[in-house]
């Protein structure tokens, strides 16, 4: 277990050392899978990340039923909220965790000191989160399906999905990889990450319950475009700021 | 909302005094905790360079 | 520990006296509201302590970024000062917001986008103070702070945003959102007069309360490089 635990980081690192002062975007781009990569390829090796995230998002929803009692006519106006509620707990619990894994093995020093782009890592690290978490989505939303009896196989519904985790792990891995660095870890990631998604989760929320009413779409694009706009304006910004984050 | 139908403004001079209370209640608890922790740094300042003095 | 400027004194005896003339123009200059009564006077300081609570994070989202850039430690208690200040005012904001909206709306709280933006605020600066408290190290408690009062500050007009269109596809049952809503009132030109000297008040006060909080910060920074120092 021990030794098994000290080789994880190895061939990750080679991978990225290995890229010798590349033509800019191509660098870039070969830095970027290298890191999603590496990060899939521990995942496949443990599998702990996405099992805890998984069986967290199925104890949430299991304690919804109970507190909510979901019978048939609340279940189809409260599903949308039970989701997203679902989504970001299990969220914080991925995002807490790849990051905790990069600090606590010294494979965030490793990358910093390996010749790539900070960005890179940046948009490396939050393509393996959003991965992580669309994987717990595609296992979620067909079995609360199958438990409800409620259709959420519609492609509004999905492309919502999509945009919230994006704007989701977009934050998340930048203030992940803050929390991480402090004394107060745990804790602190969701406290840092929840008042600041606020606008997300009301946009995800309204929309997938939307679509799951069968609101008129007029109604639904205003939410549409605010998790748009939401997501292009974090990316941008993370992506600005990150560089500060993992200075050292 | 009665008062929107009753004759002269509505008594609501306990709600303004409540309200400024709270303003000059946070404003004042603020100015004390600026001063208290002016003199517990000055304190360890002095501490410390008194400190500093004795190693040289 | 330099001995407080002249400047600073100055400022602070104009501070008081303008927070004395504008504490009377709202109690014996600003006439009676006809419908709600006395609790309208609460509005005057209510708004300027909103202002000055904005102003503070704004403050600190701007400095943030000058740190960033410039990685100068004064920034960054620059920042710190800001958003201590901002919170001390925008909390006067909304508890005061909540003693008036008891009479006037019958409630001590709903969920108008107002109101719920504000205290999404106050809960991002709160984090901002726990993340800090979390770093041992200044350098990197800077970074991070600049950070977060950045991301924070960006996320507050989208907060509003959401909470406003929110609330227009589901109408409150207490009291209207709409412009003209209830507990909405004209301004008579002396009311005018006191709202806008309050306001000025207001951004007097911060000043002197920032200039007074750098200070602090910096002497706190003194005594932390000392301990660095020592090691202890």
């Amino acid at each position: 277990m021990e030794t098994q635990k000290i080789e994880k980081p190895a061939p990750m690192i080679e991978t990225v050392l290995s890229i010798e002062s590349p033509p800019a975007r191509a660098g870039f781009l070969r830095a970027l899978g290298a890191i999603i990569w590496k990060d899939l390829a521990a995942e496949l090796r443990s599998r702990e990340l996405l099992s805890a995230m998984l069986v967290f998002a199925l104890l949430v929803i299991l304690i919804f039923n109970f507190a909510l009692e979901l019978d048939a006519q609340t279940r189809y106006n409260v599903a949308a909220g039970v989701l997203w509620v679902t989504f970001a707990f299990a969220g914080t619990l991925g995002l807490n965790r790849s990051m905790a894994m990069e600090k606590d093995r010294g494979c965030l020093d490793g990358l910093l000191l390996a010749p790539v782009d900070r960005s890179a890592i940046y948009f490396g690290k939050m393509f393996g989160n959003l991965i992580f978490m669309l994987l717990v989505e595609v296992i979620v939303l067909p079995v609360y399906s199958l438990l409800y009896n409620v259709n959420l196989f519609q492609p509004g519904l999905i492309v919502v999905t999509l945009l919230g985790s994006m704007g989701y792990v977009a934050v998340g891995t930048l203030l992940a990889s803050m929390a991480v660095q402090t004394r107060t870890r745990d804790i602190l990631l969701p406290i840092l990450l929840f008042p600041v998604m606020i606008p997300l989760f009301i946009a995800a929320v309204k929309a997938s319950g939307g679509f799951l009413q069968g609101i008129p779409m007029d109604e639904i694009w205003p939410w549409l475009n605010l998790l748009l706009v939401y997501d292009v304006v974090f990316i941008a910004v993370a992506f600005m700021v990150f560089d500060y984050i993992v200075e050292e | 909302m009665l008062f929107f139908l009753q004759e002269g403004p509505a008594q609501t001079g306990n709600y303004m005094i409540a309200g400024y209370v709270v303003i000059f209640g946070v404003m004042a608890l603020y100015l004390v905790s600026l001063i208290v922790r002016r003199r517990n740094s000055i304190q360890d300042l002095e501490t410390l360079q008194s400190l500093e003095e004795k190693e040289k | 520990m330099a001995s407080k400027p002249v400047a600073l004194k100055i400022l602070d005896i104009i501070t008081i006296l303008l927070l004395l003339v504008a504490t009377g123009l709202v109690f014996f200059f600003a006439p009676l509201e006809r419908v709600m009564g006395l609790v309208q006077k609460v509005f005057y300081f209510h708004v300027a302590a909103g202002w000055v609570g904005m102003l503070g994070f704004l403050v600190a989202a701007m400095v943030g970024g000058i740190y960033l850039a410039r990685g100068e430690r004064k920034w960054d208690i620059v920042g710190l000062a800001s958003v201590e200040i901002g919170m001390a005012f925008a909390f006067i904001n909304v508890v005061t917001g909540s003693i008036w909206a008891r009479p006037i709306w019958n409630t001590w709280w709903t969920w108008d986008p107002r109101l719920t933006t504000a205290t999404i605020m106050l809960l991002i600066y709160a984090a901002y103070l726990m993340l800090r408290s979390g770093i041992e190290d200044p350098d990197r408690r800077a970074r991070f702070g600049a950070v977060y009062a950045i991301v924070g500050f960006i996320s507050v007009p989208l907060t509003f945003f959401s909470a406003r269109l929110f609330r227009t596809i589901h109408p409150v049952v207490i009291g209207t959102n709409q412009p003209g809503a209830e507990g909405a009132f004209d301004m008579t030109a002396d009311m005018r007069l006191v709202f806008f000297f309050s306001l000025f008040t207001f951004s007097v006060i911060f000043v002197d309360l920032l200039w007074h909080r750098i200070r602090l910060g910096q002497l706190q920074d003194q005594v932390e490089q000392l301990k660095l120092k020592f090691n202890v």
